[in-house]
């Protein structure tokens, strides 16, 4: 049984799942190398909590049992007594290696090492550790209090028991878990490409607009977004990099190849929502409805 | 004003979706199932097809699964019904243009993308490829409209819009199932949670059915000649064996 949580990296990911987790009565420390990251860290979490309240989904005194159960350090040594780590650093391997292999050697044998990565081999970063067996991938989505998914992703060494304790940590922080091989993109990030890739091909080919495909994507589909709408939303950027990432892992496959017009959009710096330009036009107007390119 | 008479020609279970929603619109409907495909009867509310009556007001030629099929469905109509007619045609699994290199009279044929299921929706596809004529486009937009639903108009290319995405996400769900990335309940959950789907691709699928998956798969890959659209020998057994795919791995 886990009774206490370590969680490395303060950021989106991070802070989000140091917050379900003390909401789910666990004792979590979450440590971040940079100090203002972990001060915007608590004040996000406790804002985050504070909404749940108002919207009557937690108690105040919850909230504030919550709140305190999550201590905030600069140190990762103060992660030592944890029982399970989950990392949701930045997304790169020799520095997920590097901090995997810190973690081995100062934590309890029991101990588990999760990661949150999104596009990374489990067996892989296991590899950096004496303890592979004990390595899982965790993998939630953004945002973390909301998205009720998580991927539990079973590394070639990972033991059952390893795998069943992380999904039944996920149950526990309310989230529906389902369990998964260490293949590129896992799930929802693989099976998800041809609902981008074909979008984009469509698009291409000048077989209907952007507007268009994401009109009938959502009245024929019954798709809340459409692909293009979508892309725009998680970044156009953030999209291509995955997919490229997928494409690359599975050597080239013709399935996951990306479309040059994200490449291109991305050296434009039309990158969605975030740039106020992508697929459609977000600037002045607010976010809806979007105004299609011409 | 157009009349409301209709001929449906073509496979279940499109005959049947279409058929009830002309009967519900006050459509008299004349309807024939092909013969490979006849699992069901003449669906409730329309008569049977006969040949020497030419009354109608359009045509609708749904086959999709057999290319030969359908072009002697559509061979025969454009020789018995009057050329102003116009002929609506399912062009999921080939393009207008090539079904028009068939016709006698090509001007009056448009593509629709009638797939089991969208119809369930606000939305149908028309397909206008240089070949069409405007007055089968406008005579197809007001058929829809009389059916209450909303037209997209796309240009011809094989799979449409959202046939097209749907069935490359059931496809790709199939190479993940036999790689036994996950259980397909777990598959469709993830889908649905983790991105917001309103189905998972396995759900689809059954209600789909794997035959018509395939179907699409295999015109993306014969029109495309790309390995891009190969179908998952997953995909491939369940349609010949008529298979749940949620009951093909292990
Ligand atoms: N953002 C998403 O939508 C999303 C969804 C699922 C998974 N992920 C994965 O979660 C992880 C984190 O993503 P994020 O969006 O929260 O990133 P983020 O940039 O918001 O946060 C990363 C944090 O890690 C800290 N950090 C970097 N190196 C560190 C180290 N060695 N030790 C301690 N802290 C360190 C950074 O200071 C930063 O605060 C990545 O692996 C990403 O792939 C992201």
């Amino acid at each position: 049984m886990i009774k206490s949580i370590g969680i490395v990296g303060a950021g989106t990911m991070g802070s989000g799942i140091a917050e379900v987790a003390a909401l789910a009565g666990i004792a979590t420390v979450l440590t971040d190398t940079s100090e203002p990251t972990l001060t915007a860290a608590r004040e996000r979490i406790a804002q985050s909590i504070k909404r749940a309240v108002g919207k009557k989904r937690v108690s105040a005194s919850e909230a504030e049992e919550a709140n305190a159960r999550i201590t905030l350090t600069p140190s990762l040594a103060d992660l030592t007594a944890c029982d399970l780590v989950v990392e949701a650093i930045i997304e790169d391997e020799q520095v997920k290696r590097d901090l995997f292999r810190q973690l081995d050697r100062m934590l309890a044998p029991h101990a588990i090492l999760g990661s949150n990565t999104s596009s990374l081999s489990i067996t892989a970063l296991a590899s950096a550790t004496q303890r592979p067996d004990k390595v899982v991938g965790i993998h939630f989505f953004n945002p973390v209090p909301l998205m009720k998914l998580v991927e539990v992703v079973q590394g070639r060494h990972t033991s059952n028991d390893t795998a069943l304790e992380a999904f039944e940590l996920a149950q526990r922080l309310g989230k529906t878990a389902v369990l998964c091989k260490d293949t590129p993109g896992f799930i929802v990030n693989r099976i998800a490409r041809p609902f981008y890739g074909e979008a984009l091909r469509l698009l291409g080919e000048g077989v209907a607009s952007a507007e268009q495909i994401d009109y009938i994507v959502k009245t024929e589909g019954g798709f809340k977004m459409g692909p293009f709408e979508l892309m725009d939303l998680i970044g156009i950027d953030v999209n291509y990099a995955v997919t490229k990432s997928v494409y690359e892992q599975f050597a080239h496959e013709p399935r996951f190849r990306p479309h040059a017009i994200q490449k291109q959009m991305v050296d434009a710096g039309t990158l969605g929502r975030k740039a106020g330009r992508g697929f459609f036009d977000y600037a002045g107007a607010g976010p809806n409805p979007p105004k299609a390119q011409s | 004003m157009m009349e409301k008479h209709i001929w449906i020609l073509g496979d279940s279970p499109l005959v049947e979706e279409y058929t009830a929603l002309f009967v519900q619109h006050e459509f008299e409907t004349r309807v024939r199932i092909n013969p490979e495909g006849a699992v069901s009867r003449v669906p409730l509310g329309a008569r049977q097809f006969v040949e020497s009556e030419q009354i109608t007001s359009a045509v609708l030629e749904l086959t999709a699964l057999s290319q030969e099929t359908k072009r002697k469905n559509l061979v025969l109509l454009d020789d018995i019904v009057p050329f102003h007619i116009p002929i609506l045609s399912a062009s999921v699994t080939a393009t207008v243009a090539e079904q028009a290199s068939w016709l006698k009279y090509p001007s009056r044929l448009i593509g629709i993308g009638a797939f089991p299921t969208l119809l369930d929706s606000g939305t149908i596809e028309l397909v206008q490829s240089p070949t069409t004529g405007n007055p089968a486009r406008v005579a197809a937009e007001q058929l829809v409209a009389m059916l209450e639903m909303h037209v997209a108009l796309v240009e011809d290319s094989v799979g449409l819009v959202m046939p097209r995405i749907l069935c490359s996400l059931i496809n790709e769900a199939c190479f993940a199932l036999a790689e036994q990335l996950a259980e397909p309940e777990d598959i469709d959950t993830a889908m649905k949670l983790g991105t917001n789907y309103p189905c998972g691709p396995f759900e689809w699928a059954e209600r789909i059915g794997a035959k018509h998956v395939l179907a699409v798969m295999k015109a993306l890959h014969r029109f495309y000649e790309e390995d891009r659209y190969r179908s998952a020998p997953l995909l491939q057994m369940a349609a010949l064996r008529n298979m749940s795919l949620r009951k093909m791995n292990g």
